[in-house]
């Protein structure tokens, strides 16, 4: 699964480890999150993620 | 230890996130102009274009402040700073003292003079209440001039369009995102931003806002002009400087601070757009984000060190993805550039090399290497014997 990187701060999403803090199980692809969970370093939403080629 | 933050824009509130993180016990008072929590302001556009609805715009849930014990005071612009003796005074006249005050007041749109700037129907879009106040003229006025062919003038362009308006864009320079893009690839956005049915002009000085009391249509220089119910200036901003030129706190375009983000009282630090660090003002996302984390360690009385952020943006205008880092305009004379072209696939590629390292790059119609070259820049690896081979598309970056 490919990690995706915020545009706006540089927070790496990597699949493997997912966001528990904000109830993404570790395994969660990034196409699985639910469309309203916020990048957890600076609040902006899915849409500022790029996926690292 | 009592921090008061002015602002609760990104820098206010990633500083007061931070100083959280390090410090369990400092008692951290925001106190912000604006009534609504911390949202992030690119979620505007998508406001404006009806794709995010208004309870998501917001990063952080409302308890969530409660939770790190973080004290907002929202609607409670600051009015003036007394450094002598560490207070603010706050809209109202009520006093607070603070131990360390961290200024990250922002920016305001900046509208220039126009003849006839006066007239109802000229707009801009910093705040959510300009969002609310926009979309509410918008419902009886559809034909709309953005003013300002940069990033966020095509954003507003792309979200009035999706709300059905008709929409012209007019810039003064001779090509679109003057800042990031150069001749070629700003023809190329051109053609796109057209296909949506958005209609550019180009060097064109707007020199009058024409109608009676509302307004009606635009002037240029050379007598043409354009006829309209609404102008959307974006033409930039400018750092909120007031309150620190009245403290007597060193000030430029921007409130001055060194690389620990400190003024110069040495209980007054800055992050964001209202900061001028070594002579730049940057009104970016990245910088602001970066500039906060560092603030905030030094607030706490360590000593790390703001070395300055590569600028790079990314943007998604007519479905083609663009991408535009450091400096992609170089001077005459100081560098060497290599581009790649392919008409019709829509692709263009150009890097910037000044002494063997890569000092700018636009990427667009391609994502493929765009993460790499933000590397190789950001990190001032030297190319120098890979610039003809680095703008293939199976380019190898591990041999860097």
């Amino acid at each position: 699964m490919e990690k995706w990187e915020c545009t706006a701060c540089g927070y790496i999403y990597d699949p493997k480890e997912g966001d528990p803090d904000n109830g993404i199980k570790p395994g969660t692809a990034f196409e699985d999150i639910p469309d309203d969970w916020v990048c957890p370093q600076c609040g902006v939403g899915k849409e500022f993620f790029q996926k690292i080629a | 230890m009592r921090v008061i933050i002015v602002g609760n824009g990104l820098a206010g509130v990633i500083a007061a996130k931070t100083l959280r993180e390090l410090d369990k016990k400092v008692e951290i008072e925001v106190f912000a102009e604006e009534k609504y929590h911390y949202y992030p302001r690119p979620n505007l556009i998508e406001f404006l274009a009806g794709t995010i609805p208004f309870e998501r715009m917001f990063a952080f849930p409302q308890e969530w402040y409660k939770e790190q014990n973080i004290n907002i005071h929202l609607g409670k612009p600051v009015t003036r700073i007394f450094p002598d003796s560490q207070e603010i005074e706050v809209a109202g006249g009520k006093k607070e003292k603070y131990e360390s005050l961290l200024l990250a007041n922002g920016s305001f749109s900046f509208i220039p003079p126009f003849k006839g700037a006066g007239k109802k129907g000229i707009f801009a879009l910093r705040t959510l209440d300009d969002a609310f106040e926009l979309l509410e003229y918008l419902k009886n006025h559809q034909r709309v001039v953005v003013i300002g062919g940069g990033l966020l003038g095509l954003e507003i362009a792309r979200a009035m369009k999706s709300r059905g308006a008709r929409v012209d864009v007019v810039e003064f320079f001779d090509r679109l995102l003057p800042r990031q893009l150069d001749i070629q690839g700003a023809s190329m956005l051109k053609a796109q931003v057209e296909n949506m049915g958005i209609y550019v002009h180009l060097g064109l000085a707007t020199e009058e806002i024409l109608g009676q009391n509302d307004v009606r249509g635009l002037k240029f220089k050379g007598e043409r002009e354009i006829e309209m119910d609404m102008a959307i200036v974006a033409a930039g901003v400018r750092s909120n400087i007031r309150l620190t030129k009245e403290a007597g706190l060193e000030t430029d375009r921007g409130l001055v601070t060194d690389d620990y983000l400190q003024s110069s009282n040495a209980k007054i630090f800055g992050a964001g757009d209202v900061i001028q660090h070594r002579g730049r003002i940057y009104g970016i996302i990245p910088s602001s984000f970066n500039q906060a984390r560092v603030v905030a360690s030094n607030i706490l009385g360590m000593k790390e060190k703001y070395e300055g952020t590569v600028p790079s943006n990314t943007l998604k205008v007519a479905g083609l993805d663009l991408t535009s880092v450091g400096l992609v305009n170089p001077e005459e004379g100081t560098s060497e550039e290599f581009r790649k072209e392919k008409k019709e696939e829509g692709i263009y590629k150009k890097i910037v090399i000044q002494k063997g390292v890569v000092t700018g790059a636009i990427w667009m119609g391609t994502k493929k290497g765009v993460n790499e070259i933000s590397r190789i820049i950001s990190q001032k690896i030297n190319i120098e014997k890979h610039k003809i081979s680095l703008l293939e598309d199976d380019f190898d970056y591990s041999v860097l």
